[in-house]
C-alpha cells in the first residue's frame, strides 16, 4: 500500500542535449494502476527506472509514501519489477526464481513455500515449478516474472513493457489477466508501454510523455475526449485522429468547402499569441460519417480500404487550400466504398477538437 | 557432388594431415620408442631395454619430488588464479555500484594493466622477475628496505623454503590477466537486466557475485580450470629461466627434470620415459577434468 510522487524529477544523461526526463511531476495514488505511455525515446522507461533506483535522479525527488527515496539503493525501496525480457535467473527453477528475493530477506522456509505456491496458483504455474526458464514458453516466462514480483508483496509494482515479447493473441489475454490481478492485489502499479491500446485498456490513469516531458495525465476516457494538446490527440486513438492546420474565419476552421464551427472563445484563443490566422483542428476517424454529396461533407478520394471484419477504415486524400491532405475515416462495412471512389466526409457535430496552431495547446 | 567427392575432400585434408603426422604424431611415436631404450642421445647405438627406464623412474626420488611440485601447482595455480580472476573481473565489469551495472571507475585502464603480462613471452617474464627478486638489487627487497621492513627481505629465489612460492606467484601474475578478460567477457554476456532484477530482489554485491554471476559464468570457469591444470603440469619454461629447478630441487618440475636428465645426464631413453609419463598424466587430467565438470548448460532467454 503506497503512494508514489515524482517531484520535478529529472534525468539528464551526460553528453546529451536535452534531459531524458524533464521535471516530471506525477502523483500516483495508493492502489492505482498508472500507465506511462509514449513513443520510443520519450523517457517513459527512464522514469520507471528512476523510481526503481536503477537510474540516477539528477534533479528533483521521488517519494514513496512521503518518504524520500531519491538516493536509496533499489533494494531499500521495497519495489518489484517485471522486465521486458523477464530477466529470469536462467540457472534457477521457477520455484527458486520466485523464492529468491524472499530467501535473501531471510523469510522462513515454510512461509516462502506458502507464498510461492499461492502465486503459482494465481498464475497457473503450479505444474512448472521445477522447470528452468529455458523449458518454458514465452507466456509462461512472462507469468514467472509476474510471480516473482507478486511473492514479494512489495509496496509498488513496476512493469516495463512486459507484454512486448508475446504474440498478439497472448498479449490481449495477458493484458486482462494483469489488470485483474492488479485489482485483486490492490498494489500500486506503474506500467510502461508504447502501445496506446494497452495504456487505454489497463490504466486507471494514463500519463502521456513526449521528449521527456509529461504531456497529460488523466483517465483513458478524458485523454480520448479532451486531449490536452496536438500530440496527445494524435497519439491516443487508433487509427489516429485526423489533424490539420487550416485557415481560421469568424465562424470556424475552413476545410475546403466545409466549415467546422468553433466557439467565440476558441476563436479568440486561436488568434492569440501568433496564431497567424490559422487553427489546428482534429476529428477522430470514428467520429465522422460518410454522407451524400448534398449534405455538405468534404470530398475525399479513396486510396485504401482496410476491411477489419467488424468495420472498415477508409484512407483517402482531399485537396485543401491547394495541398493534398490525407484523411482516415472509420466506417460501417455496409457503406464501405471502393478504391478510387469519391466519398463525402462530415465530422459529427461538436466532436472535433481545436488546438492553437503554433503552441499545439487545446483551446 | 556425389561422385568424386572423396578425392576432393582428400585433396584438402591430406596436406594438413601429412604435416600433423610428420610433426606431431611421429615425435610422439619416436618418444614412446626411445623410452624403451638406453639411448644416450649422442651415440648412434642403443639397446632395447623394455620397461627398465620406467621401473627405475618409479623409485626415483628426484622425479617424485618434481611430480609433487606439479601436483601442488595443479591445485594452487587454478584455485588462486580463478579466485583472483573472478574477483577482479567482477570488480571491473559488474561491481561498480548498487543496481547500476558497470565496473569500478577506471576499469578500462585496469583491464590493460592486468592483461599486459599476457603479451610478454615467458622468457621475458622469467628474466624480469628474476631481477625483481634479486636479493641485493631487486625492486622487491629494495622496496621493503625503503619502507623500513628489512626483516621481511629474503633471498627469494635462493631460499628453498621461499623459492617455490616465489615461482608460483609469478605464474599467477603471468596468467591472471588472461582470465580476467575471459571471465569479463562471460560476465558481459549476462543480460544487464538480470543484475537489475538481483538488485531489486535485495542482493548485495557479494550475494550477486556468489548466487548469480558465478553460476552463470561456471562454464567459463571450468574451461579455465582445465587450461590452468594443464599449464600447471608444465611450468618448465618459467622454472628453467628463473631457477632451473633449484635451490636444492625446491622448484623442480617434471619438465625441468626431463630436461636435466636429457641434456644434463644425457640419458635420452630415461628422459623420453619421463616425457611418456607426462603425456599420460596430462591426458588423464584433461579427461578427468572434463568429465567432472560436465554440467547442464545455462541458457539466457
Amino acid at each position: 500500500m503506497a503512494t508514489v510522487t515524482y517531484a520535478q524529477a529529472s534525468r539528464h544523461y551526460p553528453g546529451t542535449e536535452r534531459p531524458a526526463v524533464d521535471k516530471l511531476d506525477l502523483e500516483i495514488r495508493d492502489g492505482e494502476f498508472l500507465v506511462l505511455v509514449g513513443p520510443s525515446g520519450c523517457g517513459k522507461s527512464t522514469s520507471l527506472r528512476m523510481l526503481a533506483g536503477l537510474e540516477d535522479v539528477d534533479n528533483g525527488a521521488i517519494y514513496i509514501n512521503d518518504k524520500d527515496v531519491t538516493n536509496l539503493p533499489p533494494k531499500s525501496r521495497d519495489i518489484a519489477m517485471v522486465f521486458q525480457n523477464y530477466a529470469l535467473y536462467p540457472h534457477m527453477t521457477v520455484y527458486e526464481n520466485m523464492a529468491f528475493a524472499l530467501k535473501l530477506r531471510k523469510t522462513p522456509k515454510s512461509e516462502i513455500d506458502v507464498r510461492v505456491k499461492k502465486a503459482a496458483q494465481m498464475l497457473q504455474l503450479e505444474d512448472y515449478l521445477n522447470r528452468k526458464p529455458k523449458a518454458l514458453s514465452g507466456g509462461q516466462r512472462q507469468r514467472v516474472a509476474m510471480g516473482r514480483a507478486i511473492v514479494r508483496e512489495p509496496q509498488v509494482f513496476l512493469m516495463d513493457e512486459p507484454l512486448s515479447n508475446l504474440d498478439a493473441k497472448l498479449r490481449v489475454q495477458t493484458r486482462s489477466q494483469i489488470a485483474s490481478l492488479q485489482s485483486q492485489l490492490g498494489i500500486t502499479t506503474v506500467y510502461v508501454t508504447h502501445d496506446q491500446i494497452e495504456a487505454m485498456t489497463m490504466g486507471h490513469r494514463v500519463a502521456v510523455l513526449l521528449d521527456g516531458v509529461l504531456q497529460q495525465c488523466d483517465t483513458p476516457r478524458a485523454l480520448y475526449d479532451t486531449p490536452a494538446n496536438v500530440f496527445v490527440a494524435g497519439f491516443i486513438g487508433s487509427p489516429a485522429m485526423n489533424i490539420k492546420t487550416v485557415a481560421l474565419t469568424d465562424e470556424g476552421a475552413i476545410f475546403g468547402q466545409m466549415i467546422l464551427p468553433l466557439s467565440r472563445d476558441q476563436i479568440a484563443k486561436a488568434r492569440a499569441e501568433g496564431g497567424d490566422g490559422k487553427v489546428t483542428v482534429g476529428f477522430r476517424p470514428e467520429e465522422c460519417e460518410l454522407v451524400s454529396a448534398t449534405e455538405g461533407g468534404m470530398p475525399i478520394v479513396v486510396d485504401l480500404v482496410e476491411d477489419l471484419g467488424s468495420g472498415a477504415n477508409v484512407y483517402g486524400h482531399a485537396a485543401i487550400n491547394g495541398d493534398s491532405e490525407r484523411f482516415v475515416v472509420a466506417t460501417d462495412r455496409r457503406t464501405m466504398p471502393n478504391l478510387g471512389d469519391t466519398v463525402f466526409v462530415k465530422p459529427r457535430t461538436d466532436h472535433h477538437h481545436a488546438f492553437h496552431a503554433t503552441t499545439g495547446v487545446r483551446i | 557432388m556425389k561422385h568424386g567427392k572423396y578425392p576432393l575432400l582428400a585433396a584438402f585434408l591430406l596436406p594438413a594431415l601429412g604435416l600433423y603426422i610428420y610433426f606431431v604424431i611421429s615425435p610422439y611415436a619416436q618418444a614412446f620408442y626411445i623410452s624403451g631404450t638406453d639411448w644416450l642421445g649422442l651415440s648412434d647405438t642403443y639397446n632395447w631395454v623394455g620397461f627398465d627406464n620406467f621401473v627405475r623412474l618409479a623409485k626415483d626420488e628426484y622425479l617424485r619430488n618434481a611430480l609433487w611440485h606439479n601436483a601442488v601447482l595443479m591445485v594452487l595455480l587454478p584455485v588462486i588464479t580463478i579466485v583472483l580472476g573472478l574477483f577482479l573481473a567482477s570488480m571491473l565489469n559488474v561491481g561498480g555500484g548498487q543496481g547500476r551495472v558497470r565496473g569500478l571507475p577506471g576499469s578500462g585502464l585496469y583491464k590493460v594493466i592486468f592483461f599486459a603480462p599476457q603479451v610478454l613471452s615467458v622468457a621475458v617474464i622469467g628474466v624480469l622477475w628474476k631481477e625483481l627478486y634479486n636479493p641485493r638489487s631487486g625492486l622487491i627487497n629494495g622496496g621493503l628496505r625503503a619502507l623500513g621492513l628489512d626483516s621481511l627481505t629474503k633471498t627469494w629465489l635462493g631460499d628453498p623454503d621461499v623459492a617455490f612460492w616465489a615461482v608460483l606467484a609469478v605464474m599467477v601474475w603471468a596468467n591472471v590477466g588472461f582470465y580476467v578478460v575471459l571471465f569479463g567477457a562471460a560476465m558481459q554476456s549476462i543480460p544487464r537486466d538480470i543484475y537489475e532484477a538481483v538488485a531489486l530482489d535485495g542482493a548485495n554485491r557479494w550475494t550477486a557475485l556468489w548466487r548469480i554471476t558465478l553460476p552463470l559464468v561456471w562454464d567459463t570457469v571450468q574451461v579455465a580450470w582445465v587450461y590452468l591444470a594443464i599449464l600447471a603440469l608444465d611450468g618448465f619454461a618459467l622454472v628453467q629461466v628463473m631457477t632451473r629447478g633449484g635451490p636444492n630441487f625446491s622448484t623442480d618440475v617434471v619438465g625441468q627434470r626431463m630436461y636435466d636428465v636429457a641434456f644434463g645426464e644425457f640419458k635420452f631413453g630415461e628422459a623420453s620415459a619421463i616425457g611418456v609419463i607426462m603425456f599420460f598424466l596430462t591426458l588423464s587430467v584433461t579427461v578427468i577434468a572434463l568429465r567432472l565438470s560436465r554440467r547442464e548448460k545455462v541458457e539466457f532467454s
